[in-house]
């Protein structure tokens, strides 16, 4: 194992750890190893699975250097410090904090800790120590790289005080962030079992990477909104806002307004953060307790898919694709990683349709939205079908495949239909009917039958997309090691999905062009599912 | 859920601990390595009590756990060299004595890769390594074999025996029962958190006129209805092909 210049420079205080009775050498070789493991995981902004060299940690910092960029703005727009700092603080506070759950869940939740290091000569003392100070890098690293840049800003544009302020304030924030990010696991595992605790991480992870991307689009835009220039006045609610309490002291100091209320939220800022600890230190004995829920089986309820066996009954009438459905239905559900690598990009087609007229919508007032073209904005809801077509070949647990091969299923065209059926319904249907919704609400009820036309395209869409990216291959039976981006091919999609946009554009325009487009899809329809996979 | 068990352990023996799932055998196993600390009684390891803050008993035990549970993204190299530094071993002497292993145990193709890319095999011969790294007095083996093939089988015992003479102890759990009829000295069964048998498979053999350890599990443990059951299955699958 390599030696880590993080190692070095804490050898520097083991003289300190002695004191408090913590075998140093055995602290150290303890986070060498989680630095070593930690250099080979690929954190959850990088989003993507190959395999690479180097340390994948630090890599990853730069994302979130990048991320800072973001936060800028807050900074240097004017000096109204307290909704500034405050915004500026949601913004940190949510990113550091998505990242903790999302990426260092596996630190704090490692259950091979226990018999792998409590099994061997070291005190408990040590251990938790080495847990808190890997988790504490960690942290001040992600913090670190995420206002280094907004610091440095915030000096040449505020001055020292400022520069000194933030300094104080993000070790608070750290440190908060980091303790309720551990009660957080604490409630969950209280009352859940380690499955859900883990369902749970997933969707902070899914959340993470959507709200990246949205983040970009959100902050970008809110400026022509915001006006900054309003002065502070005191709400009760400011009180249960935390970031608000950090934004206070600066609005205090800054502009020399003593105000009770400023001191108030400052206060909180500081006090918070010390009581959260004091129950943190009461609760580790009952957080050990509840680890090995992890470690335990969950009992697990019995899965309440009626539903889904109502929709499988009309899906297929055939008994095998009706079982594929099925399967293909639960294994989306359950499936982690394909859910992390599917979702957010799902949630980006929900909002996309509308980044397209919202700057037209803003810019002029007197703009007719309700009769315009744009609802073919939605459009890029097909998206969601190569999106999850392009997944749905790897699985956590390809090597299950083998039940394709030994069971004796008649026609194998039988599973891809049934698995593209279940795409269409588990991930196309419900955003396309949400946003189905939105639009005849805008754009009045003209549009329903050109929305009609856009789903019909859906399934054609599916059939093309699977045969082009993964052609006869089975479903779920390939390792996600190696493999494509998923946004890598959402780009050709997108041409794709552009030439149907494009002709059902121009033949709206024609007398009966819609009609003639209609008829084109279904027999398309037929021909399609009928013609594919059929020699297989 | 262990309720009174009694038991003195003497250096040199190896100890076949069985009995049914779920009847303690771990637990017995964790409260020893000082895994589980909330429990009423006295375990006295090496004549130290493992109630205690020290853990330097734990230096002179090694332990292969039942779930092959690993940090499997470490190489073998690397795991080797943190797991004897944990026990105190400086670097150039794990250095050595992990190639000899690791060259003996026929895993030298595959020591610097991650124990990720390693079968169930390998990994169980890497933990068995593991254990033995830092040539400890006291050996808990839980499942040792699992994974492993037939020559590796006969090696692995082979040197359970070889340590035994030399004066270790190993505390044995295992489900497969030819196995702990073979090498244990001693056999200890538990159900339901007590102990139900303890003596050489000799003595068991005399006090309960039954041929094989299986039998005489069976008999001790109430069960004896496999035939039964095994009926009422063969029925069940019959059954469902008539329709």
């Amino acid at each position: 194992m390599k030696d880590f210049q993080t190692l070095i420079w804490l050898d520097k205080c083991s003289r300190l750890f002695e004191r408090f009775n913590i075998d140093y050498t055995a602290l150290r070789c303890i986070l060498q190893m989680k630095f070593t493991m930690d250099a080979r995981r690929v954190p959850t902004v990088f989003h993507d699975h190959k395999p690479k060299e180097g340390n994948q940690f630090l890599k990853s910092l730069w994302m979130y250097a990048l991320i800072s960029l973001m936060l800028i703005p807050f900074i240097v727009i004017g000096d109204a410090y307290f909704y500034q700092m405050s915004f500026m603080f949601s913004v940190l506070m949510f990113v550091a904090m998505l990242t903790m759950i999302s990426d260092f869940s596996t630190v704090l939740l490692d259950v091979r800790d226990k018999t792998m290091l409590n099994t061997k000569p070291v005190n408990n003392r040590t251990i938790t120590a080495a847990k808190a100070i890997h988790v504490m890098i960690y942290m001040s690293f992600v913090v670190g790289t995420l206002t280094v840049i907004p610091l440095l800003v915030g000096l040449f544009h505020h001055g020292i005080i400022f520069f000194l302020l933030f300094l104080i304030e993000i070790i608070f924030v750290s440190f908060f962030i980091l303790i309720f990010t551990a009660l957080i696991y604490l409630f969950v595992l209280r009352f859940f079992d380690g499955e859900k605790l883990r369902d749970m991480i997933n969707y902070m992870q899914i959340l993470l990477s959507f709200s990246i991307f949205i983040g970009y689009q959100l902050v970008a835009r809110s400026f022509q909104f915001m006006d900054f220039q309003f002065s502070y006045t005191f709400e009760w609610w400011q009180l249960l806002i935390p970031p608000m309490w950090y934004g206070a002291l600066y609005e205090m100091v800054l502009h020399q307004q003593w105000d009770v209320s400023l001191f108030v939220l400052s206060l909180l800022g500081l006090i918070i953060p010390i009581i959260a600890f004091i129950i943190y230190l009461k609760c580790i004995p009952s957080f050990e307790r509840n680890m090995e829920k992890l470690m335990a089986e969950s009992k697990g309820q019995r899965s309440k898919g009626r539903i889904a066996a109502f929709l499988a009954t009309i899906v297929s009438k055939n008994r095998t694709e009706r079982a594929f459905y099925q399967f293909a239905n639960r294994m989306m559900n359950s499936e982690r990683e394909f859910k992390l690598k599917v979702y957010p990009s799902i949630g980006m087609t929900l909002v996309i349709p509308f980044l397209f007229f919202f700057n037209e919508f803003s810019g002029e007032s007197t703009f007719d939205l309700a009769n315009s073209m744009f609802y073919m904005s939605i459009y890029f809801t097909l998206l969601t079908v190569p999106v999850g077509v392009s997944m749905i070949r790897f699985s956590a647990k390809y090597e299950g495949g083998w039940i394709y091969r030994v069971a004796p299923i008649q026609q194998k065209r039988d599973i891809y239909t049934a698995t593209l059926k279940a795409i269409l319904i588990k991930l196309f249907v419900p955003i396309f009917l949400l946003e189905s919704v939105i639009f005849v609400m805008i754009f009045s009820s003209r549009i329903i039958f050109s929305l009609i036309i856009i789903a019909l395209t859906a399934p054609i869409i599916a059939v093309i997309t699977y045969l082009m990216i993964h052609g006869r291959r089975l479903p779920f039976t390939e390792s996600y090691q190696g493999q494509q981006q998923s946004a890598m091919l959402v780009f050709p999609a997108m041409l794709f999905l552009g030439v149907f946009a494009m002709f059902h554009i121009i033949l709206t325009n024609l007398n009966y062009g819609e009609w003639i487009y209609l008829f084109v899809l279904l027999i398309g329809n037929v021909i399609v599912w009928r013609l594919a996979f059929l020699r297989v | 859920m262990l309720n009174g068990i009694y038991l003195d352990v003497h250096q040199g023996e190896i100890i076949g601990y069985i009995g049914p799932n779920g009847a303690g055998k771990s637990t017995t196993v964790k409260i020893m390595l000082g895994l589980i600390e909330d429990f009423k009684g006295e375990v006295e390891i090496f004549g130290q009590t493992v109630r205690t803050n020290d853990p330097s008993y734990k230096r002179r035990i090694g332990y292969v756990p039942e779930n092959a549970e690993i940090y499997d993204n470490l190489t073998a190299a690397e795991y080797l060299a943190f797991v004897g530094s944990l026990y105190g071993m400086d670097e150039s002497q794990i250095a050595t004595k992990a190639q000899q292993l690791v060259e003996l145990f026929d895993l030298e193709d595959v020591y610097h890769s991650r124990i990720s890319s390693f079968s169930k095999g390998m990994r169980q011969k890497v933990l068995i390594i593991a254990s033995l790294l830092h040539n400890p007095d006291l050996l808990f083996l839980d499942e040792p074999l699992a994974g492993l093939d037939a020559n590796s089988v006969m090696i692995v015992k082979e040197v359970m025996a070889q340590l035994v003479e030399q004066g270790k102890t190993i505390f044995y759990s295992s489900h497969i029962m030819d196995v702990v009829e073979k090498i244990s000295d001693r056999i200890v069964l538990i159900a339901d958190g007590e102990i139900i048998a303890d003596g050489s498979f000799e003595e068991l053999q005399a006090q309960n006129e039954e041929g094989t350890l299986e039998e005489i599990f069976n008999q001790l443990t109430g069960f004896d209805q496999h035939e039964q059951i095994a009926s009422s299955i063969v029925k069940a699958v019959q059954d469902g092909e008539r329709q």
